[in-house]
């Protein structure tokens, strides 16, 4: 055996710096750092509300329970052997700014949250799922911390692409990313994907789950919008279109010549369609060619060769989707939370 | 009880219920016959007899052929199925086994071993669903039992199945009766998944139980270190790899392991002392060499070093990173001569050795004359390889620099920057030659660019 192969036995290592840490983490990484179309792990965003947890694999369950003929615990043994499924998607912080690197596209596998409640036979009153993290805290004044929870529409439970995932890029969950097993909702903003999951609670339409309300959790990832006849509040849910420019980095001085701008665009429905890219504050847009083909929950890689001059530019990126949502050129001003935010913010640059 | 155990997919279902059935396919199966009572047993007898030497001398077609008469003569007699499943997997068709375990598991749903044998034979296909679904059932059956997940959990292991190995080594643990060997299993694979602390608690248990070998409670303690360096706790991490070393001095994996967490700490000194250690206790052992002469060299003890990879050399010409380290070693003492000879060596030994000729034109401008020509034509090689990377066409330009070729010298360094426009080392050298060309105007700018680039860095 030689040295490598004795370091790559205790692989999965070395990935995860900040393990044993207290506090709440808050990371994300360069998008440029990432090669080809899928985020490493180490370079995987971290958004946490609450401390981390250490779980043990051996003590770990997953309680399914509420609105179900049979409620019942799932221990790590029975997801590993339970039939799982693969697939690349794209996780989005609600909060992300407009070149935000708090996103990431991995490859999940998990087993189908559908395969877990369905043999327990859902109720017919049943509307939505609680879902309850081991992470615990609060987001409002109060006397004890809560578990993080979010609800999600059983119907978005029940597609056959939202998981009980336990492994991202073929290896089991680091610690910060949730292990050893979290909520994965393609094509949803990733404050549903609840992390270090523990309890699953089925709930009926006029339910109430205390630790999602008197957390606070219901008071924030709403979309809130003034229209004329007041405000309107809505759950955020689906990811909107949007690309980032992973290269240049803002402000970035840049020598005469032919230069390549790159980066990601991904959306929540559908696919993406095209990806376009203009270096005049977007007066005029050039089409971006991209890889791998659109799908799915995942996000594209772009790239546009600029034949750049001397100048200072105002570079943009803008995604459209098959459904044929495109990425506003402005924030809403009728917008009055801070999440969604996916319009076409611009870059600079100078070249000499 | 799990409901989630004793659930399966709609698939695994399907199979199940079909092996199960298989009772009767197999009465069906058989010739009608009236013999008997007494001669039917002693067939039966005379059947078995056969068949085990059969087995023995890996006659497994015949032995099929009997055990299959045997079935029909007695079609509830769960043994005989299983070993018609066990001989059918042992002859390749490993549809019919699955159909006979089936058939002795229904008959005998008490005994585990059909299922065991039943995960073999799914091992053996490659049918990962089907093994997932023999897997619930005895964890379903068989919860309690301890020493059937331990095996499961081995066999798995053995055959690299690690995500299900895991799943029975916790079902083992879990059940209460665990073995030692059970216990570092578990250990090993929650290493592997990123489980730390279970595999901390679990390997330092074995390391602490002083009525096991030392070779065993050694291994607990390099797993329980590589644990620990993952968790991102390098000093404990340290302190258990020393503690397998001093438990069993004969297990090399422990000095590897050691020097490359004090390498990851640049404790490079302490890396030499542990890989001498290592060394003396084992002097046979060659994947010590590497380390050991890589680790001198950062400690600069150059000569030392040279000795190190040249014996490893000697053992293993191709340890192909063992003349890059080499060369590192000369090009740091001035040795210019024997590094393009030890890169030479490389070359000849492993053409295909990525960069070799970039190395080599990087190495031949150290030389003093320089050989312009050699470094040209190692670059050409280089570029035949690697036809977009920029560092050739830098060097490249370096080349015809020195030797006056200003026209071609402007093509290369603008090649380069072309394929690496944010590095300001090929804008520095093509101001330099507009200077030499007299160009003054296009020497200003090009710095003006190289200084606007580096200003990049200092935001």
């Amino acid at each position: 055996m030689t040295r490598r192969d004795v370091l790559r036995s205790g692989a999965a290592a070395f990935l995860s710096p900040l393990a044993g840490a207290s506090e709440p983490q808050n990371l994300s990484y360069p998008l440029r750092e990432i090669q080809g179309s899928l985020t490493p792990s180490d370079l995987f965003f971290v958004r946490d509300h609450f401390s981390e947890p250490t779980l043990s694999l051996e003590s770990w369950q997953l309680r399914i329970e509420g609105r179900i003929a049979r409620p019942h615990q799932v221990s790590f043994s029975d997801l590993l052997e339970l039939p799982t499924k693969k697939l690349e998607a794209v996780l989005e912080c609600s909060g992300n700014s407009p070149h935000g690197s708090a996103a990431s596209n991995a490859q999940w596998e998990g087993v189908p949250i559908s395969f877990l409640l369905e043999p327990a036979e859902i109720g017919r009153d049943a509307a939505f799922v609680a879902f309850e993290g081991v992470d615990t805290g609060r987001l409002v004044q109060g006397p004890a911390a809560l578990p993080y929870t979010q609800i999600v529409p059983l119907e978005k439970c029940l597609d056959s692409a939202s998981l009980v995932a336990f492994k991202l890029n073929d290896l089991f969950l680091p610690r910060r990313n949730g292990f050893p097993a979290r909520a994965l909702f393609p094509g949803w903003y990733a404050m549903d994907s609840v992390k270090w999951l523990r309890r699953i609670v089925v709930l009926g339409r006029d339910d109430r789950h205390s630790s999602f309300i008197e957390s606070g959790m219901d008071r924030v990832y709403n979309r809130i919008t003034t229209a004329a006849d007041g405000i309107e509040t809505k759950r955020l849910s689906s990811i909107q279109v949007k690309s980032a420019i992973a290269w240049p980095p803002d402000k970035m001085r840049l020598a005469a010549g032919l230069c390549e701008i790159w980066g990601f665009a991904w959306t929540g429905t559908g696919t993406v369609r095209e990806v376009a890219v203009s270096s005049d504050g977007g007066r005029t847009w050039e089409p971006a060619s991209f890889t791998p083909s659109p799908g799915p929950y995942r996000w594209v890689r772009w790239n546009y060769k600029w034949s750049a001059s001397a100048g200072d530019y105002s570079l943009m990126s803008r995604a459209t989707d098959s459904q044929g949502n495109q990425q506003p050129l402005q924030r809403s001003t009728a917008r009055k939370d801070g999440y969604e935010l996916n319009w076409c913010a611009p870059l600079t640059c100078s070249v000499r | 009880m799990s409901l989630i155990g004793a659930r399966r997919s709609p698939a695994a279902c399907a199979s199940l219920f079909a092996l199960a059935v298989s009772v009767s396919m197999h009465a069906g199966d058989c010739p009608s016959s009236t013999v008997n009572p007494q001669a039917a047993q002693r067939r039966l007898d005379e059947l078995g007899k056969n068949a085990q030497v059969e087995m023995a001398q890996h006659r497994f077609t015949e032995a099929v052929r009997d055990f299959k008469e045997a079935a029909c003569l007695s079609s509830r007699d769960p043994r005989i199925f299983y070993a018609l499943g066990s001989s059918e997997a042992a002859a390749g068709d490993f549809m019919s086994a699955r159909k006979a375990l089936a058939t002795a598991d229904h008959l005998q749903p008490g005994n585990p071993l059909p299922l065991v044998m039943l995960a073999r034979v799914n091992v053996s296909m490659g049918d990962v669903d089907s093994l997932k679904a023999t897997l619930s059932e005895a964890a379903v059956r068989f919860a309690a039992n301890s020493d059937l997940h331990a095996a499961l959990a081995h066999f798995l292991l053995q055959n690299k199945l690690f995500d299900l190995a895991l799943a029975e080594a916790l079902r083992s643990q879990k059940a209460g009766g665990a073995t030692p060997q059970s216990t570092m299993d578990l250990a090993i694979l929650e290493n592997n998944v990123g489980a730390y602390t279970d595999a901390i608690r679990n390997a330092m248990a074995i390391e602490g139980q002083t009525n096991l070998p030392v070779a065993v409670r050694a291994s607990a303690a390099g797993v329980a270190g590589l644990s620990y360096e993952s968790a991102g706790q390098p000093e404990p991490a340290i302190s258990r790899l020393r503690a397998a070393i001093q438990l069993d001095p004969s297990q090399e994996n422990s000095y590897l392991a050691l020097a490359f967490l004090l390498d990851k700490a640049h404790r490079y000194a302490e890396a030499v002392e542990v890989l001498e250690q290592g060394r003396a206790k084992l002097p046979q052992s060659t994947p010590l060499l590497l380390p050991l002469g890589s680790d001198l060299i950062l400690s600069e003890r150059y000569a030392a070093g040279i000795d190190v990879l040249k014996e490893l050399l000697r053992k293993m010409p191709n340890e192909y990173d063992a003349y890059i380290k080499l060369a590192d070693a000369f090009r740091k003492t001035g040795a210019s001569i024997q590094e393009v000879k030890i890169l030479h060596e490389l070359g000849s030994r492993n053409p295909d050795y990525p960069g070799i000729h970039l190395l080599l034109a990087r190495a031949t401008l150290n030389l003093d004359p320089v050989d312009y020509t050699k470094t040209l034509d190692e670059l050409a090689l280089a570029e035949k390889r690697s036809p977009l990377e920029a560092e050739i066409f830098y060097l490249r330009g370096r080349a015809y620099l020195a030797t006056n070729h200003s026209e071609e010298a402007v093509a290369a360094l603008r090649r380069a920057i072309e394929l690496g426009p944010m590095d300001p080392g090929p804008y520095y050298q093509l101001a330099r030659l507009y200077e030499k060309l007299g160009q003054k105007e296009m020497a200003r700018n090009t710095f003006a660019r190289m200084r606007y680039l580096k200003s990049n860095a200092a935001q």
